[in-house]
């Protein structure tokens, strides 16, 4: 090992910039595509049950910010972990890594069975709060008992894939996320409609997938052969690694959490001015976005390594480059989400339901909502640009103006002039404002950038570093 | 390769620990590492020293910022590449094994001591003081100029190195049964403790 280190991942700032997004951006692609594909079916058998498609469509949309909150306490504990085990195993230190790792098991079971206690004990006045009627609560109460009882697994599952990804296998970790997307779109039919349990099979599948990848994950972490793997006793708590781990989970727990919350206003506000069909076109609108969205989000995983290590390296050409040429892939996907919106709205809406009034609704919604979308790409990437760089402020503030402080105030005033219309349209100018607010943010940063030569320390970029 | 030593050096804030460090190192003729550790890190990876200065030896674990800075912190986890606090610590721990295997050295703090666990040539000491002696140290390095604040300073900083390796190691800063040995530097001095430092590792048989 003499005059040779391992440290230096000196590639990220020497090789090309589109070779290095290739390399680093497809994986999450593939993944964040298949994990909103996931969610997408669900929703798309439900919506062709027959007879009852629409309500039971809204009562999918009605269970969406009890989902994220699910998805927020996994990762609470997941998150964290993923970083400690990674941190543990560089040093070679099996023993802790598999301390946390037990402390996964431990605490997403005691915090995964509490919250099934919790929200099936309340789930009616829940779900009511969150915009469900007498029209769409069975369904949503269906659906929703079953993810619920099958949400101490979910959670597992998502902890455990991260961490056998972030282990040094994510080949293995992508494989069960294409088996838990590929076995759901091929038992929900048959749980559905040939076993005749309607919304209960949509759930009973998923969770039944979810299971099924679940015990290979812990048969593949209680591997002996495997430096990471369960200890004796397999249930341990450390609450000093808790500890940790939460610190670490806590912002992206948060913000999650304010997902939840957006999406309860949201519905709250279209129930309001427009009824159940309101939010079950919010949910075909949304499941069909969140596509685009998460491909985005694919090469936003790309770019961090990438505009990190250069930013850190002092190669300011290189973040800018890296950082245009992430642009522009994202605007390509937004503007064509924009385009397929506003060309073909029917085509994106008839995946998710035959009901002729659900198409009407979620065509004119999916139009107006997605108005502004062809320029979302730009916030989408800066945000997770200024984290890239560590200016966290920067970033949180980016991400939160689109989805909640510019968004907000507009759902709760534009419907005073123009009702439920006025609810569909605070999207794309939220979407504009923040794109706005984006691209002066970043201006200013680059017109900073090119004051500085690389390799010169950024003291004109102040909050930059503290 | 001939007969080789590592000192690695933990300390309270204000013990002392740099002197003593520096005190052997001059006695028996070995480099002493401390910030020097980041320098060369930076310099082997490419990113700019002042990151490492950054994380140096701090960790937040709670309050606002750190509910913000989790957010920086987790970034990259996954792709094992870029700016954050654990990609510093494995690159600055791929440094410290490298200047360790060129041969003999002295490092002060960055949990080297947990980094070259498995090297047997190590002498793993821990320097503590009680605080009135700190204090007074800090005072005087520092020119703080009241008792108050030095003792606010020394608890801070002594909170931000135990975080900092009670969360890269897992371990535990400053427990006993983690060293060697475990020297109060007020009793016998700088010259005195590395003295005593000294015979320990000559007596050990590693020196």
């Amino acid at each position: 090992m003499e005059g040779q280190t391992a440290a230096a991942p000196t590639e990220l700032g020497t090789l090309k910039i589109s070779t290095l997004l290739r390399k680093f951006a497809v994986p999450g692609i593939i993944a964040q595509t298949a994990a909103s594909l996931y969610n997408m079916v669900d929703s798309i058998y439900i919506g062709h049950i027959p007879d009852v498609g629409p309500y039971a469509i809204s009562g999918l949309a009605v269970t969406f910010p009890l989902m994220n909150i699910s998805i927020a306490l996994g990762t609470l504990v997941g998150v964290g972990a993923m970083t400690m085990i990674s941190i543990l195993l560089g040093q070679k230190n099996y023993g802790a890594a598999n301390k946390v790792l037990s402390n996964v098991l431990s605490l997403n079971v005691i915090i995964g069975v509490v919250f099934t206690v919790v929200a099936i004990a309340f789930l009616d006045p829940i779900l009511r709060f969150f915009g469900a009627t007498d029209n769409t609560l069975p369904f949503a109460r269906d659906y929703m008992l079953i993810i619920l009882l099958g949400n101490t697994f979910t959670h597992l599952l998502h902890g455990f894939n991260g961490i056998i990804r972030s282990s040094g296998h994510p080949k293995t970790a992508m494989g069960l996320t294409l088996f838990t997307v590929i076995s759901n779109a091929i038992l929900d039919p048959v749980f559905i409609f040939v076993f005749g349990l309607g919304i209960k099979g949509a759930a009973l599948a998923t969770v039944f997938c979810q299971i099924l990848a679940l015990i290979y994950t812990f048969r593949f972490l209680a591997d002996k052969k495997r430096f990471l793997h369960f200890p004796r006793p397999i249930f341990q708590l450390n609450w000093r690694i808790a500890k940790q781990s939460m610190a670490i989970g806590l912002g992206p727990f948060l913000m999650n959490l304010a997902a939840c919350l957006v999406a309860l206003f949201i519905n709250q506000q279209l129930l309001r001015y427009g009824g159940d069909l309101a939010i079950g076109s919010y949910g075909i609108v949304n499941r069909f976005t969140m596509l685009f969205v998460m491909i985005c989000m694919g090469f936003n995983q790309g770019l961090q390594p990438i505009a990190g290590y250069n930013y850190g390296a002092r190669q300011y050409k290189r973040v800018k480059e890296i950082f245009v040429l992430t642009l522009k892939w994202e605007l390509l996907i937004t503007v064509l989400c924009f385009l397929f919106s506003e060309l073909f709205p029917e085509v994106a809406v008839r995946l998710f339901t035959n009901d002729e009034n659900l198409v009407q609704m979620a065509s004119k919604g999916l139009r107006l909502m997605n108005a502004g979308f062809a320029i979302v790409g730009v916030g989408i990437v800066t945000s997770n640009f200024f984290q890239c760089l560590g200016m966290v402020k920067t970033s949180i503030f980016l991400s939160l103006s689109r989805q909640l402080i510019f968004l907000l105030p507009l759902i709760y005033t534009l419907p005073l002039l123009w009702q439920e219309t006025g609810v569909w349209i605070s999207f794309p100018i939220s979407d504009v404002v923040s794109a706005i607010v984006s691209i002066i943010l970043v201006a200013r940063l680059f017109r900073k950038f090119d004051k500085l030569s690389d390799g010169e320390e950024p003291t004109l970029l102040g909050s930059s570093v503290k | 390769m001939e007969k080789h030593i590592i000192f690695n050096i933990g300390r309270q804030f204000g013990s002392g620990g740099k002197s003593i460090a520096n005190r052997i190192g001059q006695v028996l003729g070995i480099p002493v590492y401390d910030g020097e550790i980041l320098s060369e890190a930076a310099r082997q990876s490419g990113i700019s020293p002042e990151f490492f200065e950054k994380q140096d030896e701090k960790r937040r674990s709670w309050g606002i910022g750190s509910i913000f800075g989790a957010n920086r912190y987790a970034s990259g986890y996954s792709t094992g590449s870029g700016i954050n606090d654990a990609e510093l610590f494995r690159i600055q721990s791929e440094t410290i094994r490298e200047i360790a295997s060129r041969g003999n050295a002295i490092f002060v703090g960055r949990a080297s001591d947990y980094v070259l666990r498995d090297l047997d040539c190590c002498v793993d000491v821990f320097i503590c003081a009680p605080v009135e002696a700190r204090v007074e140290r800090i005072r005087e390095r520092l020119g703080i100029d009241s008792d108050e604040k030095a003792a606010a300073l020394i608890e801070k900083r002594d909170k931000g190195r135990a975080e900092y390796y009670n969360f890269f190691t897992q371990g535990h800063w400053g427990k006993s049964s983690g060293y060697d040995i475990c020297i109060d530097s007020s009793i016998l001095g700088i010259e005195g403790t590395a003295d005593l430092i000294i015979d320990f590792a000559k007596r050990s048989g590693k020196l």
